[in-house]
């Protein structure tokens, strides 16, 4: 596709869509406010039945005279003793700093090949005009299209990625049979990886391109979120086994090292925190010296695998952030809002940040707080718009110069957010959302698994929605294993006393982990609904699910449950492992099971599902809960708050061992003398394999009951359609 | 002290002069040098020597022969010259030793005599054989310029890089110049050549003629020229015995000299000071030695013996066959301190000193006067200045010493100029050293910096004193000693007389975990040596595994880089070795590598996918894994097939492969899939449309929607659609074909096995509040709330909710309450809410 060179690229936010909502505004400020009036909280709960999005009791009404004191509450969105977050807008002007360097390398004009997953994290690092500073002259999107451009000079800012490659590959070898000779530079983001070069040269044009990278890995979408943008790290790593991009994550936090001083304290849970703990430890040695005698500025750091916890990325996001990122889709911290929210013809696309005042104040709030919340909030401009009335001509000057602008901006957010609020509501109504949330509800804490399972078959048999369908299949497939609950610990101390005494100390080892996987062997789908469901989704969406299947399988996500595995089953193997005696096999036969989930048993060892004695009060929660309604506290942040509690992971050993994760910690504590008690009470948590809107609003709350405050880092902000699309095989 | 001038020399009325002896030499020449082409390196370089360099004949003893000497006449090397007749020697920045053969080729050589490398300096210099040439320096580095038999030259600027350059032609031109030089101006080199009376400039593209201002006439011809060190200076003898000094530029003339000689001399060059004013030309012929400068009168030595002089950048050094000496200009600060009956500050300190330690109260005087006149601070300078002019360590420490006692006298004098001066003299004593014979002076020594120095020392394998120096300086580790040892250690593995096992201790033990050593460096070098073994040892000492798998690889050590690629963690390294494994192994031994490999096999898998899928099928054949090759089949049939034979192919294979991997289900589930397309095949040829790829699910509901109602229900039996998904698909589809008889027909046909609050809902999303009225009534009671409620009848939902008594219907009920309209409504529930509390 060609960009025109006047055209602004697809993210960019561009003056025409300022104008177009400035322009509505002018017509009546009023008359907007009053849009928003009369939603009080009741009317618009009347209107479409909400009780869903209130508490998991579901009886909640709100009362309207309260609305005020939440939004006093959620005014303060930190506590005020707690620290000041670092400023991360260095990691933009380093990336941008780099980025002109390379295109300087390229002196004159040249067009700019952009991949499409890099448009809009690079508009958030350098707009065009910074660019055409720089000498690009034309910018086109890499796609499977001859490019026409006619500049001597190509540069192409890609993934590292093969196609990528043969896009390039492509394009020179046609030149060359033209007869044509141009400059090409290839640009790797975030970095260069040398199945790339080969193919290059496989293709012939190693000679004829030069390569350079981009190291930009860390994007700062918001005040406490880095995003690595690198969505594909979920299916490369948990499903394909592919590590490559540890390394890049490794160099993500030596540079956020290097730049905010060492950190004191770090604990990762699950293989992939361990590797690229040890992968960044090795960067820190080689460059010993460089962070030595620094203050640290983040006390704790804490390194987190997807696969740790996959029930809280399957849930239906609640809290408003998360539900926009569900309905709307969130790219790059900003989102597209169609006409049926925007009440215009036009869609705009609005950056969702701490900047946005309206935003920063509901996107952590329950749904059902939001509609109080705006209504509120219209009032109170209301009133400072009829201000204006008393004034005379001096007051009204200085109005009009200081504060309209800031109103009308105000008042521009909130019709926008009130209009998402309604299109969200009407999507979700659609749905049965009520009967879908009770479900899940049901699944997270395990009872009428068979109601689940049928609804779930009813929805695949209504073809709903592919993806929704497979998200619910996932979740009942991990979450499903009441049936089966061992007691597990009897069951240890019986054959430990047994077979203490027969085996060497290292089999022993090996054995009871091997014993520990048996057991959590209940997990996953009885062999009837897995044959039954997988079989109504193909009828529904196709055959070639059979390999979105085989993959979901490969990565833990919908399993079935091994036949036959009693008590006697698991004896049986273990004394012939006992026999056997050779620990190879006994390691040939971990690798042979699938990695299965627990969550049950981590479940009510966490106590992931609060006691609710009456109603869960939605508005001022007590607990992590509220994201999803008081019915489940996120296990990802809940590990996080117990480990941070006990600066280590002592008394969790069974809860790891039930993760089938191997965990790690390290403190160094010449490092922990000089960090400041403000410094310790920074978090830095990084989400390998993604994180959601969901999980960063409980911990945000977390640090607001506890004066901590976390800084994210993820591969990409995820959601559960995301983690499934990553999971699908589509016919290409 | 007054004898302390006696070899003090002036030159007109400003500047004095001096000779000293460096070193007796070491060496015991039979020849005399004139016999031998010579070629001595700057900077207190190494002296080449190409002894019989013009004998023909084939006798071995008379031979040349190439040795190759310290400035103090130590022997580094003596080598019996093989190859072609050479016509000049020259030195290079990095002390190589450069030898032009007649045929234009360049042969490189070590200090120690080891061959490098060799270049050619182009056809045409090999066709018209060299007639002369010249080693020359500029700041891009060692440059050659060749004169040729056609009277052409040839240059290259830089030998490291080497770009022939041809200079353009002097119109007219029969005989061979009479003298030559390379010049250096503007960064690029150019030529100056002398034809009779005629000066003319090369570059590589003009050629102009050109005319020194203020030349004297009836000059006939020039007989020799010489340039300065930096360029900068010309000097011209011309026929008539007259020297001729300028500006290298022919613009300006400097001075002029008539030494009344007419006989060539044998060498000119310049012998200036950075930043002096005075400027001098010394020329020698065999027995004289004169210095000439802007002054009537010359100084003349006699030379005893056959003499070389060489260039420096701040005098001359002039060696024969029994002594290296250097001649310079006095400097300043040591003129004001020496000259006789100097009061300058300086030499009234150092007077003062001596008299202190005769205990002498004069001491007291000289010190009062300098005060008295303030310029104790200059004093003490001059003195440290001078100390680092002088040649022998007694005077050096006399001057040294008067400067601490003049310190003493001073409160806050930065300390750091003399203490420095003392470390540079120390090291300086010790390059001197006739064993070590590199004579240094301090300007020299701070142009060259300390850095080359050291290098200069590793090239001549004097790694203990490197080392000490380094230490001695407090140089940080990697710039100084670690840098060092790896020399050393490469220089060591070089020694193939040691085991590979001792090699490998001893450069461990030295060395450690220096930081900034890369053992993988000196694997690299010992692999080079051929000493594969040796290598491998090393590399288990490289902390990175990066740094050893290049290597390894290189060794065709591929088994054991992948191991340590994969040790690394880093990914691309593990490609890297992955596919430099897959080019030198059969294919078979390949995938048995990757095999026990999982990390490797997993990165392969990856690549396989996007780059060669047969070879994914390979891999997963040889493992037996048939899930994967089922599934690989799987994407076979719809990705990379056409035809629907081909397809059913890939699925017939795919489901094969499912069979032995046991997994029955997907293996039923393909074949149903191969059933299906071949049925879809069928329809689009018997009913038209497009049914390929679509799901079993729309398969059906697009027969519904053709009103294929037979060919539905037949597919729905063969496939065995559960009753519920066929009565959703029905009810959807006839809805969508709003064919409300047929769906009331369908609903009665017998009992749904889905309720009927779906035909409700499905009514109204077609918005047909009539039918679905007819089905709200047939809703079971439990879900007759919802139902009516979806029908919009408020009202009557009200009464059910309230009959069963259900708190969360009556809740619902209520919450659909909207406006007046239902306001009654509203008000008997909440009557039959509080009727219900009360009991």
């Amino acid at each position: 596709m060609y960009l025109s060179a006047r055209r602004p690229l697809p993210g960019m936010p561009s003056a025409e869509s300022v104008k177009g909502t400035s322009g509505r505004s002018r017509k009546s400020p009023v008359s907007g406010g009053r849009r928003g009036c009369p939603r009080t909280p009741r009317a618009a709960g009347a209107q479409t039945e909400p009780c869903y999005l209130q508490s998991a009791s579901g009886r909640d009404t709100v009362a309207a005279g309260r609305a005020a004191q939440v939004a006093a509450a959620m005014a303060f969105p930190h506590r005020p003793d707690a620290p000041e977050l670092p400023d991360f807008s260095m990691l933009k002007r380093l990336a941008r700093d780099q980025l002109i360097y390379l295109l300087e390398q390229l002196p004159g004009k040249k067009d700019l090949f952009i991949e499409a997953d890099l448009m809009s994290p690079l508009d958030r690092i350098a707009n065009v005009s910074i660019l055409k500073q720089h000498e690009v002259d034309k910018l086109y999107k890499v796609e499977n299209k001859p490019a026409l451009s006619s500049s001597e000079q190509l540069c192409f800012l890609v993934r590292p990625r093969i196609r990528n490659m043969r896009y390039i590959a492509n394009l020179v070898n046609a030149d060359k049979v033209a007869g044509r000779t141009r400059k090409y530079k290839v640009i790797f983001s975030p970095q260069k990886f040398y199945a790339c070069e080969m193919v290059l040269e496989e293709e012939g044009i190693y000679g004829d391109v030069s390569c350079d990278e981009w190291a930009f890995s860390l994007l700062p979408l918001d005040v406490d979120l880095l995003s690595m943008e690198l969505p594909e790290f979920f299916r490369d790593y948990f499903l394909e086994g592919d590590q490559r991009w540890i390394n890049t994550v490794a160099q993500a936090l030596h540079l956020l090292s290097t730049l905010y001083g060492p950190f004191p304290n770090c604990y990762g849970i699950g293989r992939c925190a361990k590797m690229s703990y040890e992968l960044w430890r090795q960067l820190e040695e080689e460059e010993d010296g460089e962070t030595k005698g620094r203050r640290p500025e983040i006390g704790h750091i804490f390194l987190l695998d997807r696969d740790v916890d996959f029930v809280t990325a399957l849930c239906s996001q609640v809290v408003y952030e998360g539900l926009v990122d569900d309905t709307f889709r969130i790219k790059c911290g900003s989102v597209d809002f169609g006409p049926e929210v925007t009440s215009s013809d036009k869609s705009l696309k609005v950056l969702l940040n701490a900047e946005d005042k309206v935003f920063s104040e509901i996107r952590n709030e329950h749904f059902s707080n939001v509609f109080g919340f705006l209504s509120q909030k219209a009032r109170n401009l209301q009133a400072q718009y009829d201000r204006r009335r008393g004034m005379d001509i001096k007051q009204m000057k200085n109005f009009v110069s200081r504060e309209l602008k800031g109103l009308k901006q105000e008042h521009r957010l909130l019709s926008l957010h009130i209009g998402a609020c309604e299109s969200i509501m009407k999507k979700k109504t659609k749905q049965d959302f009520q009967e879908l949330i009770k479900t899940e509800h049901a699944l997270l804490e395990g009872f009428n698994i068979r109601e689940g399972t049928s609804y779930i078959e009813e929805h695949i048999d209504r073809q709903v929605s592919p993806i929704e369908s497979l998200r619910l299949m996932c979740l009942l497939s991990i979450t499903e294993n009441a049936a089966k609950q061992f007691p597990v610990e009897l069951l240890f101390s019986q054959q430990e006393t047994r077979e203490r005494s027969l085996l060497p100390h290292g089999l022993q080892e090996l054995q009871r982990a091997f014993l520990g996987r048996l057991l959590t062997e209940g997990s996953g789908l009885i062999p009837k609904d897995y044959r039954s469901l997988k079989t109504q989704y193909l009828q529904s969406y196709g055959p070639e699910h059979l390999l979105t299947f085989s993959n979901l399988r490969r990565a833990g996500l919908l399993t079935e449950q091994a036949p036959g595995d009693t008590l006697t089953a698991v004896e049986s193997k273990v004394s012939k492992l006992v026999t056997d005696k050779a620990a190879g096999k006994i390691t040939d036969a971990f690798s042979s099971l699938a990695k299965r989930s627990n969550f049950r048993a981590i479940s009510k060892k966490l106590n992931l599902i609060p006691r609710v004695d009456g109603e869960y009060d939605l508005k001022v929660p007590r607990d992590m809960a509220y994201v999803f309604s008081g019915a489940y506290v996120p296990l990802s942040c809940r590990i996080v708050e117990l480990v941070l509690e006990r600066r280590s992971w002592q008394g969790l050993d069974e809860v790891v061992r039930l993760l089938n994760c191997s965990e790690c910690a390290f403190t160094d504590m010449a490092k922990e003398d000089k960090a400041s008690s403000e410094s310790l009470r920074l978090i830095l948590v990084v989400f390998l394999g993604g994180c959601t809107f969901s999980e960063i609003s409980a911990l945000r709350f977390l640090g607001r009951e506890k004066g901590y405050r976390f800084i994210f880092l993820t591969t990409a902000v995820t959601n559960s359609a995301r983690l499934m699309e990553a999971m699908s095989e589509v016919k290409a | 002290m007054d004898c302390y001038t006696a070899n003090w020399k002036p030159l007109g009325d400003s500047a004095f002069y001096r000779k000293y002896e460096l070193y007796s030499m070491d060496w015991d020449l039979k020849e005399e040098l004139r016999d031998c082409l010579v070629a001595a390196a700057p900077y207190g370089g190494p002296i080449a020597l190409l002894r019989n360099p013009w004998r023909k004949e084939k006798a071995a003893s008379l031979r040349p022969v190439l040795e190759i000497y310290s400035a103090s006449g130590v022997p580094l090397a003596s080598l019996l010259w093989k190859s072609g007749p050479v016509v000049s020697l020259g030195w290079s920045a990095e002390e190589e030793l450069l030898c032009v053969q007649e045929d234009g080729a360049v042969l490189v050589y070590g200090l120690h005599g080891d061959f490098r490398r060799h270049f050619s300096m182009g056809n045409e210099v090999l066709q018209n054989r060299v007639l002369d040439a010249r080693i020359f320096h500029t700041e891009f580095g060692s440059g050659v310029a060749i004169l040729t038999g056609a009277h052409r030259f040839t240059l290259s600027a830089n030998v490291g890089d080497l770009k022939l350059r041809r200079m353009s032609e002097v119109p007219g031109l029969q005989s061979a110049p009479s003298c030559w030089t390379t010049l250096c101006q503007d960064r690029v080199a150019h030529i100056l050549l002398a034809v009779g009376p005629d000066l003319y400039l090369l570059d590589h593209a003009t050629c102009s003629m050109v005319t020194p201002p203020g030349l004297a006439p009836g000059v006939s011809s020039f007989l020799q020229m010489a340039v300065s060190f930096t360029y900068r200076h010309l000097a011209l003898f011309t026929d008539t015995g007259y020297i001729w000094m300028g500006t290298a530029s022919l613009k300006e003339k400097l001075c002029e000299f008539n030494c009344n000689i007419r006989a060539p001399p044998k060498q000119m060059v310049w012998c200036t000071r950075p930043r002096s004013k005075e400027k001098a030309v010394v020329v020698a012929w065999e027995r004289r030695l004169m210095v000439v400068g802007d002054a009537p009168e010359s100084i003349q030595f006699v030379l005893d013996e056959d003499s070389y002089l060489v260039p420096e950048l701040d005098g001359v050094r002039i060696f024969s066959r029994s002594t290296h000496e250097f001649l310079h200009e006095v400097p300043a600060a040591s003129e004001e301190i020496f000259k006789i009956a100097s009061m300058a500050p300086g030499a009234l300190l150092l007077e003062a000193q001596k008299e202190y330690e005769k205990e002498s109260q004069k001491a007291d005087e000289y010190l009062r006067e300098i005060q008295e006149l303030g310029q104790l601070t200059q004093a003490v300078q001059q003195c440290i200045e001078a100390a680092g002019h002088e040649h022998r360590p007694d005077m050096q420490k006399s001057l040294l010493r008067a400067a601490s006692f003049g310190k003493c006298f001073l409160d806050r004098f930065p300390p750091d100029s003399f203490v420095r001066m003392c470390q540079d003299l120390r090291v300086l004593n010790a390059v001197r050293d006739y064993h070590i014979g590199i004579p240094l002076t301090y300007s020299q020594y701070k142009q060259l910096t300390i850095q080359v120095l050291l290098d200069r020392l590793v090239l001549r394998r004097l790694y203990p004193l490197a080392i000490q120096i380094c230490e001695y300086l407090r140089l940080p580790e990697v710039q100084g000693v670690s840098r060092i040892l790896a020399h050393w250690a490469c220089y060591k593995v070089q020694q193939k007389d040691v085991s590979d096992e001792d090699v490998a201790r001893a450069i461990n033990q030295k060395l450690g975990d220096t930081p900034g050593v890369s053992y993988s460096d000196i694997a690299a070098r010992a692999y080079g040596c051929g000493r594969t073994e040796l290598a491998i040892k090393l590399l288990e000492y490289e902390p990175r595994s990066g740094e050893q798998v290049p290597l390894l690889l290189k060794m065709k050590r591929s088994k054991l880089a992948l191991n340590k690629a994969i040790e690394s963690g880093d990914t691309d390294l593990v490609f890297t070795v992955l596919l430099h494994l897959k080019n030198e192994l059969n294919r078979g031994d390949f995938f048995m590598t990757l095999r026990n490999q999982p990390m490797a096999l997993s990165l392969y898998r990856q690549f396989c996918k996007h780059q060669e899928l047969e070879t994914l099928k390979d891999l997963y054949n040889q493992d037996d894994n048939h899930q994967e090759l089922g599934s690989f089949h799987i994407r076979a049939s719809y990705a990379a097939e056409e035809r629907i034979e081909g397809r059913v192919a890939a699925l017939q294979t795919a489901a094969d492969a499912f069979y032995k991997a046991k997994n029955e289900f997907a293996a039923k589930a393909t074949e149903d899939q191969m059933r299906l397309l071949r049925l879809q095949r069928r329809l689009e040829d018997e009913l038209g449309g497009r049914f390929l790829d679509l799901s079993l699910h729309d398969t059906v509901t697009t027969l519904i929607l053709g009103g294929h109602n037979k060919r539905a229900e037949q597919l729905a039996r063969d496939f065995r659609i559960p009753d519920k998904r066929l009565w959703w698909l029905k009810l959807t589809a006839l809805a969508e074909l709003e064919d409300w008889e047929e769906l009331e027909k369908f609903s009665k046909s017998k009992k749904s096995p889905i309720g009927y609050l779906p035909f409700v809902e499905i009514c109204m999303k077609q918005h047909n509040k009539y039918e679905a009225k007819k089905y709200a009534s047939r809703v079971g009671p439990e879900q007759k709330v919802k139902a009516l409620l979806l029908v919009g009848d408020v009202a009557q939902a009200a009464d059910v909710a309230i009959e069963h008594r259900n708190e969360a219907e009556l809740s619902l009920v209520l919450s659909h309450c909207t406006g007046a309209t239902d306001g009654a409504t509203a008000d008997k529930i909440q009557r039959a809410r509080a009727q219900a509390q009360k009991k």
